[in-house]
């Protein structure tokens, strides 16, 4: 019985997440369309051609299906293209990025910057081969250094959950419902 | 010729960045074209991914999550095209896949065009592999695939019913599974899978995530939850070993040239700086 309840809540929450993407749509429509009927200045262009887009996808999806080819073709063409070259510009920003904050200031910036560099070796294909000591130091960083740092990071947070859980079943936490507590408010400062 | 008032050091200390996203695409387009062919070292979590599959007891199911999106697909696209040729050239694993990512079918469809199962392998669609499609949910959809297949989805990414496929005859749930892989741009599902099927039914699972995610995922392999974790960005090492060299081995030179460049950058930008530092011209 237990079983069945879980299987029900499960496919519940599958229901609800699908709806969710259609809610966003609607949601997307009416915000869009308030910024295209006032004729918002630098927006409302962007705004008719996100939901230009929206119905191309939609009736497109809709009418020839998902997975035919006219579908796969505007998702290659443009969704994909531009997702992928907005993504792949992050390496130019963090070239850049390395370039300028990998200064030796002070003994925390060495380290950093020690690390950063060793990593960076570490993980260029060949030169593993060429100097296999990297790989062990960069093997170093990765198990030992950031694994301890990341366990710490996630116990750290799975305790911070449990205790807003504790504190919203409780009711002492009321920021989830729009409704702030006098602590939270500063009325408890003197 | 630096300008006026400015010495060597102030203009090696503040390149422009035009000029360093300039040899920066130089460094990246030059070995696209013409593939330098430097050597790609196997890497241990990359051999073991291997090992895993290739100790898989023949008949064995595997269930695959297309799990990215296409901002991630350069670097994960590799990655799985080059798993299901080890997969699918070994002829007795059945693959199953879906998508916890919207994205996901599209670029199932992408990656099986570049594969094509039927015509290297004579794998059949429905018999030796087949996409269950996406299924919305995130954490929500692992547990419920995992609880009832069927009760979540009966048809596959094209809407034809499941049972119309012989692949799927007695897949019931996660326990119909001998392996679980997940190639995903998003923390949620690389980690979700661990906790709605490693740890519910102990199905063994590896994961192809961003370069960036590795030390996430981290703690999960080294406390034995995740068998391999990998980076997409080793797409050419996986192609080394089934031998189906591809735009991951391509990518390769690119990562060590680049990365390489970046170092190139940290001690210029360093000399620049401690010379200036010495000559009592540092704010």
């Amino acid at each position: 019985m237990t079983s069945g309840a879980v299987k029900d809540l499960q496919n519940w929450g599958i229901i609800l997440t699908a709806f969710s993407l259609g809610f966003g749509a609607v949601n997307l429509f009416y915000f869009h369309s308030k910024h295209i009927s006032r004729r918002t200045p630098k927006q409302w262009m962007f705004s008719l051609w996100l939901l230009l887009v929206i119905v191309t996808f939609t009736a497109v999806g809709v009418f020839m299906g998902p997975t035919s080819t006219s579908y796969n073709w505007i998702y290659n063409a443009s969704y994909f293209a531009l997702s992928a070259t907005v993504y792949s510009s992050l390496g130019f920003y963090m070239t850049s990025g390395l370039y300028r904050a990998l200064r030796i200031k002070n003994i925390e910036s060495t380290i950093f910057m020690v690390v950063g560099v060793i990593v960076l070796l570490k993980n260029a294909p060949a030169l593993a081969v060429y100097f296999p000591t990297l790989s062990a130091w960069g093997s170093f960083i990765e198990n030992v250094l950031t694994t301890s740092a990341q366990r710490g990071i996630m116990i750290g947070g799975a305790l911070g959950a449990i205790s807003l859980g504790v504190r919203t079943m409780t009711g002492i936490e009321t920021g989830f419902l729009g409704k702030l507590t006098e602590e939270e408010k500063g009325g408890s400062e003197p | 010729m630096s300008g006026q008032g400015k010495s060597i050091w102030d203009t090696l200390g503040d390149i422009p960045r035009e000029v360093l996203y300039g040899v920066l695409l130089v460094v990246f387009v030059i070995p696209m074209i013409y593939p330098l062919g430097l050597p790609v070292p196997i890497s241990a979590n990359v051999l073991k991914w291997y090992k895993a599959v290739e100790d898989l007891p023949p008949g064995a199911v595997v269930m695959i999550d297309f799990g990215y999106s296409g901002g991630g697909e350069p670097e994960l696209g590799p990655m799985a095209v080059a798993v299901y040729h080890h997969m699918l050239r070994r002829g007795d694993i059945k693959v199953i896949c879906m998508s916890t990512s919207i994205e996901g079918p599209q670029l199932w469809d992408k990656a099986m065009a570049e594969l094509r199962p039927e015509q290297r392998y004579g794998a059949v669609y429905g018999v030796d592999y087949i996409n269950i499609g996406y299924i919305a949910g995130g954490e929500t959809a692992m547990a419920a695939v995992g609880k009832d297949l069927r009760a979540t989805t009966s048809t596959d990414y094209k809407g034809t019913p499941l049972d119309q496929y012989s692949i799927m005859d007695g897949i019931v749930d996660a326990h119909s599974f001998d392996l679980l892989i997940c190639y995903t741009t998003g923390g949620d599902q690389s980690e979700g899978w661990v906790r709605q099927w490693y740890t519910v039914y102990g199905t063994p699972y590896m994961c192809s995530v961003l370069a960036m995610m590795v030390p996430t995922m981290l703690p999960y392999m080294n406390a034995g939850q995740i068998i391999s974790v990998t980076s997409g960005a080793q797409a050419g090492e996986m192609e080394g070993l089934v031998h189906v060299p591809a735009r991951g081995i391509k990518s390769a030179d690119v990562i060590t040239l680049t990365h390489m460049l970046c170092v190139v950058y940290v001690v210029i930008g360093n000399v620049a700086y401690i010379a200036k530092k010495f000559q009592g011209g540092s704010k």
